[in-house]
């Protein structure tokens, strides 16, 4: 259904098949690429892309196309670790609030409102300046920022399903509430969290990029895109290409995303007839 | 009104306190010794123990935290552990106008841009300069602030000299700042105004007054925009919040002195008191925001009752 539904997208296609070069890309990673990220030539400084450098090269030698590529790996790895964090623990946050409702439901949005209230690039900076840039702090601190609004979004729609028929019968059959929860409510709900998890992903790899960007995400040597665009101001008078590779990585990634995410959106929706354009 | 403000408030005095526990106790769980790191080369397990009696260190937590409460009542938030003698108060107070002018004047620019933009595009669906708009909204929301920063740099400061890369004072070096930051809520602000006006164009009322002979200009102008205005103006309440945090890369973008360098230098010195004044802040500032936000929403939208 969701190839044939691509089909018809060709935009939505074309960024999905952006994604999945780029995931291949960054897994394939060290086999890809004839240099290492870190591999200094002090007499290829700044090149343009020729045909043994692909990117060029940057302020030491390095290898863009390489940088870039692990930059990949680094960027999406903490992108994707941080939305599979921020999507388990918002949906279970969201369906048990959602689900016994009263006084469990009323204490589990407090805490929810409460960080919601929390600008996301302040609470990242709080965490990874307090405790360090370490990346399980870097994960940890982008899954703080996120899963409030998937918590939010799941319990919504789960207080608008728990009084369905389905459910009711599943009780009435003698199911467990676990068992419900399960089997029954998740399942309901993972359209949401497929299309929430993609647009998140969007706006973690976009935090990471912030975070390194302004130094208190990845460090180097680890190439970051958003320490890359950073490092390429200081040269950006005489050699703009070094700012141009990794925004346009970041850039069209972040776009991809968010394509994505919104074509999920409309052909995920039980609403949706393939077929009809809206 | 009155009650909706009271209540308001009711829930946003509670969700402050949290926050204020958050971070204190994130503070307390920083690595470091701020007895140590102010004494530096004169520690002795004496000297620090009368110190840390001295800052209030070695009292339970529950005191300390109630004692934090009291001095930020009273707006004292100390002094630098990193670098001694500087007052935070200060610092703060003269950082915070900046960014506050700042985020301001950006948010005036996309308001006003964002609000013309969108109605323009509504008014001409599907028009070629619809598309341009819409497709602009779509690079503004999506490409990060910091590439909108380069490439503006490059192209006015860069190549045609236009105006200065860095510096600040001078009313030519607010430009870029302002234009970076406006970006996100230009383009959020445009969408809303967009469909607002394209949903309110499709009333029966603008239907009767075209048929009276009213030109579309004239429609716009006397009956659409006063209808459509509601969600844009608390988009513009929202987009305020966007910019404070924007204001994070402009200020370490730009040198800018305001409230993020001070916070991101101080992640950099390990100075957390002032880290944790900062966030503070600025938790304390969206709070207001936000509850402007909803309050002019209440205000406006004659339905919103308590």
């Amino acid at each position: 259904m969701l190839v044939r539904a691509l089909a018809g997208d060709r935009l939505a296609a074309a960024s999905a098949g952006f994604l999945f070069a780029l995931v291949v890309l960054a897994v394939a990673g060290p086999l890809a690429t004839r240099y290492t990220y870190d591999a200094q030539d002090l007499d290829a400084l700044f090149r343009g892309p020729t045909a043994a450098h692909w990117f060029g090269t940057d302020q030491f030698g390095r290898d863009s196309f390489s940088r870039i590529v692990h930059g990949a790996r680094v960027s999406l790895s903490v992108g994707l670790a941080a939305v599979a964090g921020e999507s388990l623990l918002g949906l279970t946050w969201g369906t048990v609030a959602g689900y016994y409702g009263g006084a469990v439901d009323h204490a589990l949005m407090r805490v929810v409102d409460l960080l919601i209230g929390f600008p996301t690039i302040l609470l990242a900076i709080l965490v990874t300046g307090i405790f360090g840039p370490s990346l399980a702090n870097i994960i940890a601190a982008l899954v703080l920022t996120a899963w409030p609004g998937t918590a939010r979004t799941i319990r919504s729609e789960v207080v608008a399903i728990r009084e369905r028929e389905y459910v009711d019968g599943a009780r009435a059959l003698g199911a467990t509430t676990p068992r419900i929860l399960v089997r029954h409510l998740v399942p309901n709900v993972a359209h949401l969290v497929i299309v929430r998890a993609t647009l998140d992903a969007s706006t973690l790899v976009l935090a990471e990029a912030t975070l390194s960007f302004i130094g208190v995400g990845v460090q180097p040597p680890h190439p970051s895109w958003g320490q890359m665009i950073y490092e390429s101001f200081q040269y950006l008078d005489g050699h703009p290409l070094l700012l141009v590779f990794p925004a346009a990585a970041l850039s069209v990634t972040v776009i991809a995303f968010n394509i994505v995410g919104e074509f999920l959106s409309r052909v995920l929706d039980p609403r949706y007839v393939a077929g009809r354009r809206p | 009104m009155a009650r909706y403000i009271l209540y308001r408030l009711a829930m946003a005095v509670p969700l402050f306190l949290g926050a204020v526990l958050l971070i204190f106790v994130a503070g307390h769980l920083a690595p470091g010794d701020p007895v140590q790191t102010m004494l530096g080369d004169r520690y002795t397990p004496a000297t620090a123990a009368v110190l840390r009696h001295q800052l209030g260190l070695d009292r339970p937590l529950t005191d300390q935290f109630l004692t934090y409460l009291w001095q930020l009542a009273t707006l004292r938030l100390g002094t630098s552990y990193v670098n001694p003698g500087l007052r935070i108060g200060d610092l703060i107070g003269t950082a915070l106008p900046v960014s506050l002018r700042l985020s301001a004047l950006a948010v005036a620019v996309a308001a006003l841009a964002g609000t013309a933009l969108g109605t323009v595009a509504a008014a001409a669906p599907g028009r070629p300069l619809d598309r341009l708009i819409q497709f602009g909204v779509v690079l503004g929301l999506s490409v990060p602030s910091f590439v909108t920063a380069a490439a503006l740099v490059y192209m006015f400061a860069l190549r045609l000299h236009l105006l200065p890369v860095a510096g600040w004072g001078r009313p030519a070096d607010y430009a870029l700042p302002v234009a970076v930051l406006a970006v996100a809520p230009l383009a959020f602000i445009t969408r809303i105004a967009r469909s607002s006006v394209g949903q309110a164009l499709l009333e029966d009322y603008v239907r009767t007054a075209r048929s009276k002979g009213l030109r579309t200009p004239r429609v716009l102008f006397r009956h659409v925009l006063r209808n459509a205005a509601l969600p844009v103006v608390t988009t513009i309440g929202m987009a305020f919040g966007t910019a404070i945090v924007g204001a994070f890369v402009v200020e370490v973008v730009f040198n800018v002195p305001g409230i993020a360098r001070v916070a991101v230098n101080a992640i950099f010195q390990r100075d957390y008191a002032v880290l944790q004044a900062t966030v503070l802040v600025y938790t304390a500032l969206f709070s207001v925001v936000n509850l402007a936000v909803d309050v002019s929403y209440a205000y406006l939208n004659p339905r919103v009752r308590y």
